[in-house]
């Protein structure tokens, strides 16, 4: 197989980009840097990125509870009536840690 | 205390990253290119890149990739900066402006785990379900995209794998999966891990292959329907899915590492690789049915395709365009051809875009004399290495040139078509003869005005009132009518006498011939000599502008006089003398010319010499006040007015040619972009609109003038890396360090291609070999045939021509580390000293190195000294005639003795490594390895060395610069600038011998050298902003910038400016600019201290009226010791008075 088989159809979006590429002088030399985008409107951003601060190891071992006790306390919710749905997670006293991580 | 402005000049240059896809539109095809802290979108045009916004990052990217959302018909960028600032972006276009919206932003940093060794990586899943990035060891950071939560969290997964090199999204696969390769004891293993994104955390390894190839370094991830993963390694390409392997080991292959890829089609059969040495290369996938109605792959195919710029990134663009992005030289556009060309490439460059990353060196030097510096940078590396000459000043766009030697004046004129607003006719004057010009369309042909003379040499041509046209010869003056180019009437000076000089506008024409001055009226088809009068002295030069706006009368003639070195005004009618003002000296006056600027009426003379003095006139009296000098070329000057952007403007034909224009009611000279102009006029013809015709000496150029002054920059191309730059004025010479990778042959190394130092007139070989410590000889390297060898030269390079006149090359190992031009005692040559380490790869430092001092005369480089040290000489300065260097830990002054020897005469040593030594007077800064500045002293009468003080925060250093006795400037490897002062008033002497950090401020970039320097003419004394001297950098990314001194009260009017410019600007991914910066290293945080940020300053000229009114509100200027509240245009005015630093 030959390099110009290889080239062959290269992908076209769209036929006519680059098909008035001016090459008179010879190859072009830019400097040229488009204006500079200067926002003054303020756009809330939709989502905020929020790292989750919690040690990878104590995720890990309360992934594990979680895994082993969840099942059982449903069993034990279902079987209380007076504890509500979120009591499984009320028990833990510890709550994470999700501050948006700032400057010092 | 002491503040600092600091502001780029030209912006960094060097491409991080590079992505194509649908960004403003879901039909445009759009480029998007991301240097340092800066997004550049283009648009994908019939006619090629169209570049449409520019969008600044408050951070330096360090990751920028793209994905498509499932039901989205546009792409979406993500960013990654090296602060782990992450942010989602999205384009519109509202009309034809573009906005970019921040859709997702946050941080990502973990404050307490280990960075990753070979970099951060960030990688999207095909299918836009998820984000991951390796940022610390360990972990893979992930970032689910959920589209319905106003919170996407961000989780750390732990992974097994330490020493990640590369990592992909596969795709095809119902879960995220990544691929992996990474390092252990064993050697390089690719595996894969899914993704369990309800849980957060890994759920098993699809499949796994260990022991790939010890350098196997990158990962291209195949699209369905073939799936799977391409591994790259340094000899060897593997295709693997997890059921099938293919290999194959290119022979083109071994030179060097792919760094960079792009897929060509969606399909995924098609890639580009990139490498180091510049090598493009295609990899092709060939498929076969595998019988299951689907395809697998049955063998992989690379060829090499030709050469490009050594890329960091490459992108497919569209009908076989690809964008290289560089970090090594010039970025490119590149088209991909199914023929080869004469050098068997099938890459055809079709545009390069200027690139001066990275700056190793430069220097500033004024080779025109004008007290405007040029700088002269070492950029780029390797075989994209190139000196840069860069000059500040106004671009003249080339539309045409005519070949033509010998013109001696030139004019515009409309014949026959008074009524049009264009022009048609150029009439050019020779020697003894007139040529004239027809401008038809862009054709341009020789044609004759019946009226005209054509073999005298016209002194002045134009039109005039009544539909005319003057042409004034030596002999005569002539009126032809325009309609019918016929004669209808002439002038002629009594008794035969010649024209020396004329002046003339619509109605009037003064003429001189040696003393005598005559008066003209031009009149309907008639010339009336309304006055004579004979002066003391011949006249030199003479002007009768009308100063009035809108009348073509004037009231006032000036003239120049030979022998008095007198500016005379006359009064007209009468001729009678108004006012006179002696320039003293003994050069002439050459030109005069009366102008308005800004509503003020000016008088400029310029001389034979190239000097130019101006007045303010003061038009009802004559009388002349002001007088300034400023110098604009070595050769005697003309002036001529022109039009521009509907302001008036002079220029200044000379060797040096000058626009002046009028800024804020004071004189602003600009050098043009061009070697040499002697004649000039504007020219407003229908094919050439607003343009101006400019004779060179050989030839006519019509063009555009640029509106305002911007660097230019002119490539001198090495193909091979400089390092080091010195000049020497003595000489004429620029030395220059380059480092050439050379292939070890048989009989030893051999270069790769022709290069600078193996194409120079003169080419020696160090023959001097000191011996390796511990046994062995430099000489005889046991390099294996095929091995790279780095060879280093010292290369003489014509200061005008840039002819490289010499190449001394040194022995492979034996590297130069620095470079000077030196005076040295009371030897009354110029030498070029240099400092050579010899490196090997088993010592922790080099050992062993020479100081050699060279002389280069009458086309001739000599030894004429050397000196054994024990290290490396990281720096050198001439310090009193004195030889200063700084070795390894120690500081070392070397004397030059008679005998033409350096003789030691002391030695410090309080440091790591001193890596930069800057001296004034008997002071030492000395910038070490990590441990930040130290001031010494040198004691002349004792002969030792003293510390001052010291900076005792650890910072590793990149380079440093006295800014005044007190005052150092340090640039650091995390992208930070300090200042650091010493305490005067400290009382003891433990303060004493502290250097207090004074101000900081994160550049973002890191900057490899300071030099003292301006880019804008000095001698033009007419500021309103009190900066103080100016130090220029240049930085790994390619930028070139400006720290100046600025007194306290501008410093707090400039920071409240800037202060109220965050409010009014919006940071494009919520990065607030306080953040952005703050000095920032990985022992601290503090926040930017008194220092401005130059480039936001400025932004506030690009704003609208309204939002720049916003902004200044309430803020407070002080001027002439007033206080009092700025408004827009007194704002408008100091920012532009800042922004012509530059």
């Amino acid at each position: 197989m030959s390099v110009a088989e290889f080239l062959k159809d290269l992908p076209s979006h769209n036929a006519q980009n680059f098909s008035q590429f001016n090459m008179e002088q010879g190859l072009r030399t830019s400097q040229k840097r488009p204006s500079v985008y200067l926002p003054t409107e303020d756009v809330p951003s939709e989502q905020h990125i929020v790292m989750d601060k919690r040690c990878v190891l104590l995720r890990y071992l309360k992934q594990q509870w979680d895994k082993k006790t969840l099942p059982r306390k449903r069993d034990h919710t279902n079987g209380d009536a007076n504890v509500g749905n979120g009591t499984a997670n009320n028990s833990c006293k510890k709550r994470p840690r999700l501050d948006i991580n700032q400057l010092v | 205390m002491s503040h600092h402005y600091v502001v780029t000049a030209q912006k960094p240059t060097a491409v991080v990253s590079c992505v194509t896809g649908n960004f403003t539109s879901p039909t445009d095809l759009n480029l998007i290119i991301a240097r340092n802290s800066q997004l550049e979108i283009d648009l994908v045009t019939p006619e090629g890149l169209r570049p449409l916004k520019e969008v600044n990052i408050n951070g330096q990217i360090c990751v920028m990739r793209h994905f498509r959302p499932q039901d989205s018909k546009k792409d979406l960028l993500f960013i990654l900066t090296f602060r782990y600032n992450v942010m989602i972006l999205e384009c519109r276009m509202i009309g034809d402006q573009i906005s970019v919206v921040t859709k997702a932003h946050g941080n990502v940093s973990d404050q307490v785990s280990i960075p990753t060794e070979g970099g951060v990586i960030a990688v999207i899943d095909p299918k836009a379900r998820v984000i991951g990035m390796c940022l610390y060891m360990g972990l893979f950071t992930i970032i689910p995209l959920d589209k319905e939560t106003s919170e996407l969290k961000a989780t750390n997964l732990r992974m097994d794998e330490l020493n990640v090199y590369d990592v992909e999204f596969l795709y095809g696969c119902i879960n995220p999966t990544i691929i992996v390769i990474h390092k252990d004891v064993d050697g390089r293993h690719v595996k894969t891990h899914e993704i369990n994104l309800r849980d957060k955390e890994f759920m098993k390894i699809a499949w796994k292959q260990d022991n790939v190839e010890t350098e196997a370094t990158m990962l291209i991830p195949v699209p369905t329907p073939l799936g799977g993963a391409i591994v790259i390694g340094r000899e060897s390409i593997v295709y693997h899915d997890g059921n099938s392997y293919h290999a194959v080991a290119p022979s083109t292959f071994k030179q060097s590492t792919i760094n960079c890829y792009a897929r060509v089609d969606s399909k995924g059969q098609r890639y580009l690789l990139g490498n180091m040495y510049g090598q493009l290369f295609m990899l092709f996938l060939e498929t076969i049915d595998n019988g299951k109605g689907g395809v697998s792959v049955k063998e992989i195919k690379v060829e090499l395709l030709g050469e490009i710029s050594i890329p960091e990134c490459i992108t497919y663009l569209d009908n076989g365009f690809l964008f290289i992005g560089s970090k090594h030289g010039d970025s490119q556009l590149v088209r991909l051809s199914t023929t080869p060309n004469e050098n068997g490439s099938y890459v055809i460059p079709m545009e390069n875009f200027t690139s001066l990353a990275p700056i190793l060196d430069l220097g500033v030097v004024d080779l025109d004399r004008q007290g405007q510096g040029q700088i002269i940078t070492c950029s780029g590396s390797f075989k994209d290495g190139s000196l840069r000459i860069i000059r500040i000043g106004i671009g003249i766009q080339e539309h045409a040139c005519i070949d033509l030697p010998g013109i001696k004046g030139m004019w515009s004129l409309k014949v026959g078509i008074d009524e049009s607003a264009f022009e048609n006719t150029l009439v050019l004057a020779f020697v003894g003869h007139t040529r004239i010009l027809t401008l038809t369309g862009e054709e341009v042909e020789e044609t004759d005005i019946p009226g005209f003379i054509s073999d005298q040499q016209t002194f002045h041509c134009s039109n005039v009132d009544y539909d005319q046209i003057i042409q004034v010869t030596p002999l005569t003056v002539r009126l032809v009518k325009s309609s019918t180019k016929s004669l209808v009437g002439e002038w002629q000076p009594p008794d035969g006498k010649r024209i020396g000089v004329v002046s003339c506008n619509s109605s009037q024409i003064v003429v001189a011939s040696a003393c005598n001055v005559y008066y003209i009226e031009i009149e309907n088809c008639y010339l009336a000599e309304k006055s004579h009068r004979a002066l003391e002295y011949e006249v030199a030069c003479l002007d009768i502008t009308p100063l009035e706006e809108g009348k073509n009368k004037a009231d006032l003639v000036s003239i120049g006089l030979w022998t008095d070195i007198s500016v005379v005004i006359l009064s007209l009618p009468k001729l009678e003398t108004m006012y006179t003002e002696k320039l003293f000296g003994e050069i002439i006056p050459r030109s005069i010319l009366m102008t308005t600027f800004e509503g003020i009426h000016y008088l400029l003379c310029a001389l034979g010499d190239g000097s130019m003095f101006y007045f303010i006139l003061n038009r009802l009296d004559g009388r002349l006040s002001e007088k300034k000098k400023v110098t604009l070329g070595t050769q005697p000057t003309t002036l001529r007015t022109f039009k521009s952007f509907a302001t008036t403007n002079v220029f200044a034909c000379s060797d040096r040619p000058t626009v002046i224009y009028s800024s804020n009611h004071k004189l602003v000279f600009s050098n043009v972009n061009l070697k040499e102009v002697n004649h000039m006029c504007s020219l407003n013809a229908q094919s050439y609109p607003d343009s101006l015709a400019l004779a060179t000496k050989n030839s006519v150029i019509l063009g555009t003038i640029d509106e305002i002054q911007k660097l230019h920059i002119r490539t001198v191309p090495l193909g091979e890396g400089p390092r080091r730059i010195a000049y020497q004025e003595s000489s004429q010479t620029f030395g220059v360090a380059t480092l050439r990778v050379d292939v070890q042959g048989r009989g030893g190394p051999k270069p790769t291609r022709p290069s600078a130092s193996t194409q120079a007139q003169n080419i020696t070989y160090a023959s001097n070999i000191i011996p390796k410590p511990g046994g062995g000889s430099a000489a005889t390297t046991n390099a294996e045939i095929g091995q790279e060898l780095e060879i280093n030269n010292l290369l003489i390079i014509d200061q005008n021509t840039f002819e490289v006149l010499h190449a001394h090359q040194f022995m492979p190992s034996e590297s130069i580390i620095s470079l000077m031009s030196a005076k040295l005692g009371d030897d009354p040559n110029t030498y070029y000293v240099v400092s050579t380490a010899l490196i090997y790869a088993d010592d922790p430092e080099p050992k062993i190195g020479r100081i050699i001092i060279f002389h280069y005369n009458e086309n001739k480089l000599t030894q004429v000294a050397e000196t054994k040290i024990d290290g490396s000489c990281n720096s050198l300065v001439e310090f009193n005639g004195k030889v200063l260097a700084g070795i390894n830990s120690f500081v070392r002054l070397y004397e030059w003795t008679n005998e033409k020897e350096l003789r030691m005469e002391c030695n410090i040593q309080n440091n790591i490594s001193v890596l930069y030594l800057k001296a004034k007077g008997d002071f030492i800064l000395v910038g070490d390895l990590m441990r930040s500045m130290t001031l010494l002293q040198h004691k002349q009468m004792e002969g030792i060395f003293v510390e001052i003080s010291r900076d005792c925060d650890p910072k590793w250093m990149r380079a440093v610069e006295i800014l005044d006795d007190d005052t150092f400037l340090g640039s650091e490897t995390y992208g930070n600038l300090f200042v650091c002062q010493k305490d005067s008033a400290a009382t003891t002497d433990e303060e004493r011998q502290l250097l207090p950090e004074v101000a900081r401020f994160h550049l973002g970039d890191v900057v490899n050298v300071f030099r003292h320097g301006s880019l804008v003419m000095q001698n033009v004394g007419e500021r309103t902003t009190p900066n103080m001297g100016c130090v220029l950098y240049g930085s790994v990314n390619g930028a070139i910038g400006i720290v100046t001194q600025i007194p306290q009260d501008f410093y707090d009017f400039l920071h409240s400016l800037e202060e109220r410019l965050t409010n009014t600007i919006k940071s494009v991914g919520k990065i607030d600019h306080s953040y952005y910066r703050s000095y920032q290293t990985t022992q601290k945080t503090e926040p930017c201290e008194n220092f401005i940020d130059g480039d936001l300053i400025e932004s506030f000229l690009d704003l609208g009226r309204d939002k720049m009114k916003e902004t200044v509100m309430g803020l407070e200027l002080t001027l002439n010791g007033e206080k009092k509240e700025a408004d827009v245009d007194d704002v408008i005015k100091i920012v532009e008075d800042l922004t012509r630093m530059h």
